[in-house]
């Protein structure tokens, strides 16, 4: 019954309406892309393991180069507070990304650096696996490896 | 020297007196006059002030009156011009309408329609709809080559127009493949940046099943090239964002008066109920979304009218063309309408223009849907179309506003009851916090009672005065006595009323302490029950996050037409 009366290929269909799509600019997309397994597990095995040895230290800082695409340290983080799971009085734990690399353990009591103290509330909350500090923001990450920017 | 004073003195002064007695009474008669003069004055001004308000009322009722004339005058030149200019534009809408009934019912000869389009087409030049009526009478007649070569014009003249037409013509008659392919093309024409009013509803009939079931995938591919147009950058993702965080901001429901003594004992009160009020709008959240997906009523009927109703709009709208000219014909009636008041029928101009104006980007108007439909011009199904389109960034906006809440949690509960200043975490320390209280109270009361210093003086002095009575003695038993009496009376009561002072102390300090161990004993549970329900309510975030992110906007374009539920959350 429908009859074929679309035979519009001669039609040239020009709307004008192209947009242009920006390019070259770091976006937050990529900030906030999923954090891997891997990376997730090596920080989360921080209590485990003491990583005096330099080995460790090394293989921990390639993996976390690694999960961020780059080698340069401005645009890494400046360290990770997460939850310590060494037991009271232990609280929270960094990783200092900034120079040192050291991983120290906080007390209830203690108080951390001003630019790690601001995470210290969420990274005690156990939806977070982890909070990565940078000079301007934090960044909240999730068991699941999905990250939020506050 | 003094005698011709006297002598001036007693000859002139009763006769100055007296002129200057009558230049005052003078005086004060032309005081009088001068009153009257002033009161006649200030009346012929304000006569003046009311001419003159007369005066320019008349003026404005005047130049109002010329307003209006002309106004009417111009109105009836303009609706000359515009009969003689596109006169026949009217007609054409009026057989548009005569038309598509027409070809509705089928009662009007495939010869008449012929005829009368045709003729239309000579009357009309210029005009989409001719070419456009042409083509539609030759589709009803099969009439492929005509059909094709009308066509083809009524898009070179408005192609945007003519596509919309045939969209919603083709829908009306139920040819699916045709109407799919004018939506297709339709879709070619919008711009994610900038929308058309209409395309809501557009969208809103692909989504609850008016067109046929393909143009839900066809609808899908072209939302998602424009997701992925629009999503490049951050700017319109984050602007959506931020919009939904205020939103979830603003569901917090308002505070219940749960926790009496800490609102009134705590001293960052403030944050903890603001912190409870953002744990809680997780729970709130969760209804808000359940309920939009939980819409079962079937919209499509209602969404048939608006179809009809863009259709005939569209047939019945001015054109471009006549525009400038419209506009002016409905600045006149306003003009006319307002009383000659030129300035408020151009505001209402403006304000009707902008109207007409108003163009969203494609997220803006997702969201705008999303918050409410019913002033977006939506119905139920497309703010879930909304939603699920938006999930992504609804997602995130949702991270967002639970790690900011999160991160403002208050850390400890600070209480200052009467003095007494402690922090508790989550109230767990209630042996803590009580022998902390009974130290400073302990504290408290030491020193109060040490500025209480012991009446030394009065002691010595009555000491001093019993001496004196021995002393007394030896020269009489009686003055002896009365030493004693007066020095140990002296000592005794300074004693007691230090003792009676102390007395009181203590037991102020006590009755204090009593009470403070009250309060303090029910701000540790209401902070334990505060802890209690905020990880309860803030818990919700989780299972709201869930719920969230199994949205998936494919839910909706598997589901055939017809079922009930068009989305559906895993």
């Amino acid at each position: 019954m429908a009859r074929i009366i679309l035979q519009n290929d001669n039609i040239n269909l020009d709307t004008g309406k192209k947009e242009t799509v920006s390019t070259g600019f770091i976006s937050d997309r990529d900030i906030l892309k999923k954090r891997s397994k891997k990376y997730l597990d090596l920080i989360a095995g921080l209590d485990a393991k003491t990583l005096t040895d330099t080995k460790g230290m090394g293989e921990l800082m390639k993996a976390i180069q690694e999960e961020f695409g780059t080698a340069e340290l401005t645009s890494l983080p400046l360290g990770i507070v997460s939850k310590c799971f060494l037991g009271h009085p232990y609280e929270v734990h960094t990783l200092d990304l900034s120079g040192s690399q050291i991983i120290k353990h906080y007390k209830t009591t203690e108080t951390m650096e001003a630019d790690f103290e601001k995470a210290r509330t969420v990274a005690k909350h156990n939806a977070y696996a982890m909070v990565e500090v940078y000079k301007d923001k934090i960044i909240l990450v999730r068991e699941d490896g999905t990250a939020t920017k506050l | 020297m003094s005698s011709n004073q006297q002598v001036i003195s007693y000859a002139d002064l009763s006769i100055i007196n007296s002129a200057l007695r009558s230049i005052s009474s003078d005086m004060s008669g032309v005081n009088s006059e001068l009153g009257t003069l002033n009161f006649k004055q200030d009346q012929l001004e304000s006569e003046l002030v009311k001419l003159a308000d007369a005066f320019a009322d008349f003026v404005e009722a005047d130049l109002k009156h010329k307003a209006l004339q002309l106004a009417e005058t111009r109105q009836g030149n303009l609706k000359q011009d515009l009969q003689i200019k596109f006169g026949y534009y009217a007609e054409v809408r009026r057989m548009a309408t005569g038309i598509l009934q027409g070809v509705d019912t089928g009662v009007v000869s495939d010869e008449t329609l012929k005829f009368t389009t045709e003729e239309v087409m000579i009357k009309a030049p210029g005009y989409w709809l001719a070419p456009a009526l042409v083509a539609l009478a030759a589709w009803v007649r099969s009439d492929k080559s005509t059909n094709e070569k009308a066509l083809n014009e009524a898009l070179k003249r408005d192609d945007y127009k003519t596509t919309l037409f045939f969209m919603l013509v083709m829908r009306r008659l139920t040819r699916n493949d045709a109407s799919l392919k004018w939506l297709e093309r339709y879709f070619m024409h919008q711009n994610p940046h900038n929308l058309d009013r209409e395309f809501i509803i557009i969208l809103e009939a692909v989504t609850t099943g008016v067109f046929p079931p393909a143009s839900r995938q066809l609808m899908m591919i072209n939302v998602k090239n424009w997701l992925d147009q629009l999503t490049q950058g951050d700017n319109f993702i984050n602007e959506q964002k931020a919009q939904w965080v205020r939103f979830f901001e603003a569901k917090g429901p308002l505070p219940d008066g749960k926790y009496p003594l800490l609102e009134k004992f705590a001293t960052n009160w403030i944050d903890l109920a603001s912190s409870m009020r953002f744990a809680k709008t997780h729970g709130v959240l969760q209804s808000h979304f359940n309920n939009i997906f939980s819409a079962t009523s079937d919209f499509s009927k209602s969404v048939k009218v608006q179809l009809d109703e863009i259709l005939s709009l569209l047939v019945t709208n001015f054109d471009d063309e006549e525009l400038p000219l419209q506009e002016q014909v409905r600045l006149n009636q306003l003009i006319i309408q307002m009383d000659g008041d030129k300035k408020s029928a151009q505001a209402m101009i403006d304000a009707e223009k902008h109207i007409f104006n108003e163009q969203v980007d494609f997220l803006q108007m997702l969201t705008n849907a999303a918050f409410n439909p019913e002033l977006a011009g939506a119905t139920k199904v497309t703010q879930a179309l909304a939603v699920s389109i938006s999930q992504p960034w609804i997602v995130e906006a949702h991270d967002t506003f639970t790690g900011n809440s999160r991160n403002k949690i208050p850390a400890t509960v600070d209480l200052n009851i009467d003095g007494f200043i402690s922090s508790t975490k989550d109230g767990s320390d209630e042996k803590e916090q009580v022998e902390k209280h009974e130290t400073f109270w302990g504290n408290v009361l030491q020193t109060e009672l040490g500025k209480l210093s012991f009446p030394t003086g009065m002691v010595i002095i009555g000491a001093l005065i019993c001496v004196g009575g021995l002393y007394g003695f030896t020269i009489n038993p009686i003055v002896g006595l009365i030493g004693l009496g007066i020095g140990g009376v002296l000592i005794w009561n300074s004693i007691n009323n230090h003792n009676k002072a102390k007395k009181a102390i203590t037991e102020n300090i006590e009755e204090r302490k009593t009470k403070s161990k009250e309060v303090l004993r029910g701000c540790i549970a209401e902070t334990v029950d505060f802890r209690k329900e905020h990880s309860t309510e803030d818990a919700k975030a989780e299972g709201l996050r869930q719920l969230l992110t199994s949205i998936t906007a494919e839910d909706f374009s598997s589901v055939s037409k017809g079922s009930k539920s068009i989305l559906q959350t895993n």
